[in-house]
């Protein structure tokens, strides 16, 4: 028997895999199954509903996509009462991505916030006007909103950090500080895509962000640099879409890591890298996933 | 239930301006029904990325067709696929409909191919069906075997397919109408039909992420807010999708 388990931030997953925020909803219960996940993150939630971007709100790039959601999603209030009860059900860790356009909004949706494993602070994404990225721009504003949420919950508090930050490990150490358990590196790329036809930017918002295979060696850079230089751990997303990518982020110094764009390509692609995580160890002769990031630490 | 497959081809033809799909399944027969659709990729292939959402076209006990128009990368390539070569297929994914025993059809281009499928399910109707050009026309005879009457437009002869349609109008009232085209077309027809009966119908397209409801990039604008193709849709009552 292979033990892939992880513990980080007082909890125990039973495999390194998350599913990250944003990609997945209820329906992908019809075709994944979610008890087989070391845990899932639900897509970002603020204070009061978001509509969302206008469309078009996704397109491809070579070996990727670059998206413009908008965060749209139907608040915290709907969520704890529609949507919390089936999570509870899912049989893995759930943790919920929370999103503020303000220190105060970050406080208030993170009291409202319970019955799960953590919280994902999101700082890092590009596609709202006010928060987002030009929070997890800035390690004086990162370390105010970690700490806001912080004060007011017991669960453990992950932050996802933004690759856009000019030193993320300054990010990244602000955050440690203000008492995060845990960093996401990383969120998407801020990135451009332009309407041949119309000559215009195909995004409403103009800057969309970047996600897939396409970033995955600047996102592994990301997830190095923060964990040679970070106490807590690092959990690694960006580009993830086999089990050779996973080894590639244990070995840059991630705990677990996040599946999110490849589920568009092959929805069941987190079934298929935890059994080849397993059959890899087995290969090896590894019994468990220490053994696995033992063998480059000497 | 969804399944997410690797499948073979076992027939690609040319039809007009269109690429004929037809892929060797025994399941969907059972599980897809109308109104319905499948997302289409390349195995082993992560350029191009995304899966492609395709309406049915038809289906049989052993197979399903799909139609495609050439539009961009994917459907350049999936134009080319010989027999024998094999398509990631995830589905059937959308909001079922039940559709009515007659009524009314109205395609613009390439979106005869939904509402081909749904035809199969109705044992008589009426087909407005406008193209850019006469060739681009398919499925006539077809259609009129099958107990439709078929009124065709185009658009390098007179005009387009809102134009038939108000020259028709009276045929419309208390009908049921079900309507799939470019959005500039759906316009012109929530504009037109609206007096005329309560119960039109719209196939939505949208670029697609993940056809699961999780990424919400397929929004279209409904008088409640944004509703997503994959998951309320692809079919939405006309008079609630907004162009405001
Ligand atoms: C359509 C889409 C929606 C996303 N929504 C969120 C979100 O709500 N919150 C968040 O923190 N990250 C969001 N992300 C970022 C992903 O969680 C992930 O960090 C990023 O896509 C990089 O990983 P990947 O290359 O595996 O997709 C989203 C990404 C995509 C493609
Ligand atoms: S395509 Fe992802 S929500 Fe519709």
């Amino acid at each position: 028997m292979i033990d892939l388990s992880v513990n980080f931030a007082g909890l125990k997953l039973k495999n390194p895999v998350i599913l990250a925020s944003g990609v997945w909803d209820l329906p992908y219960t019809k075709i994944i199954d979610f008890k087989k996940l070391g845990g899932v993150i639900y897509k970002g939630l603020s204070l009061m509903p978001r509509e969302g971007n206008p469309p078009p709100r996704i397109t491809e790039i070579p070996c990727g996509v670059i998206n413009s959601i908008g965060l749209a999603n139907k608040g915290i209030k709907v969520f704890n009462r529609e949507v919390l009860p089936e999570l509870k059900e899912l049989g893995t860790e759930v943790f919920l991505n929370i999103f503020g356009e303000s220190i105060e909004e970050f406080s208030k949706i993170s009291s409202l916030i319970r019955d799960v494993s953590g919280i994902e602070v999101n700082i890092s994404c590009p596609n709202v006007e006010k928060g987002g990225v030009y929070f997890g721009r800035d390690p004086e504003t990162a370390y105010q909103v970690t700490k806001a949420v912080c004060e007011n919950t017991d669960l453990p508090v992950i932050v996802k950090l933004t690759p856009a930050a000019s030193d993320i490990v300054v990010v990244a150490e602000a955050c440690q500080e203000a008492g995060a358990c845990a960093i996401t590196a990383v969120n998407t790329f801020p990135g451009l895509v332009i309407d041949i036809d119309s000559g215009k930017p195909l995004f409403e918002r103009v800057v969309g962000g970047v996600s897939g295979p396409a970033i995955k060696p600047l996102a592994l850079y990301k997830v190095y640099e923060v964990s040679s230089n970070v106490g807590i751990p690092v959990i690694g997303s960006g580009g993830i879409g086999n089990y050779e990518d996973v080894l590639e982020y244990f070995f840059a110094g991630a705990t677990a890591i996040q599946l999110g764009s490849v589920i568009f390509t092959n929805p069941l692609a987190p079934i298929e890298i935890i059994d080849n995580i397993t059959k890899y160890a087995k290969e090896k002769g590894y019994s468990n996933l220490k053994e696995i990031r033992r063998c480059v630490d000497g | 239930m969804v399944t997410f497959r690797i499948l073979p081809v076992i027939e690609n033809r040319v039809l007009g301006p269109y690429t004929l799909l037809r892929i060797k399944d025994r399941n969907m027969h059972k599980e897809a029904k109308c109104g319905q659709f499948v997302m289409v990729g390349f195995p082993s292939s992560l350029d191009p990325f995304l899966l492609r959402p395709l309406s049915f076209l038809s289906i049989a006990e052993d197979s399903f067709s799909l139609l495609i128009k050439k539009k961009g990368r994917g459907t350049e390539k999936l134009s080319e696929l010989s027999v024998g070569d094999e398509l990631k297929i995830l589905g059937p994914l959308g909001r079922y409909i039940i559709p009515p025993k007659s009524g009314i059809l109205i395609a613009g281009g390439i979106g005869i191919a939904p509402l081909y499928y749904q035809s199969l399910w109705m044992s008589h109707g009426i087909l407005f069906y406008g193209a850019k050009r006469k060739r681009d026309i398919l499925f006539s005879k077809d259609f009129e075997s099958r107990g439709f009457t078929v009124k065709t437009i185009t658009e390098e002869e007179r005009g387009t397919v809102a134009d038939l349609v108000r020259e028709n109008l009276e045929i419309l009232e208390g009908q049921q109408i079900f309507i799939c085209g470019p959005d500039a077309m759906i316009k012109a027809l929530k504009d037109i039909i609206g007096g005329y009966t309560k119960q039109a119908f719209v196939y939505m397209e949208r670029r697609m992420g993940c056809g699961l409801g999780g990424c919400k990039s397929c929004a279209v604008k409904t008088d409640s807010g944004y509703k997503l193709v994959c998951q309320d849709g692809p079919v939405f009552p006309l008079k609630e999708v907004s162009y405001d």
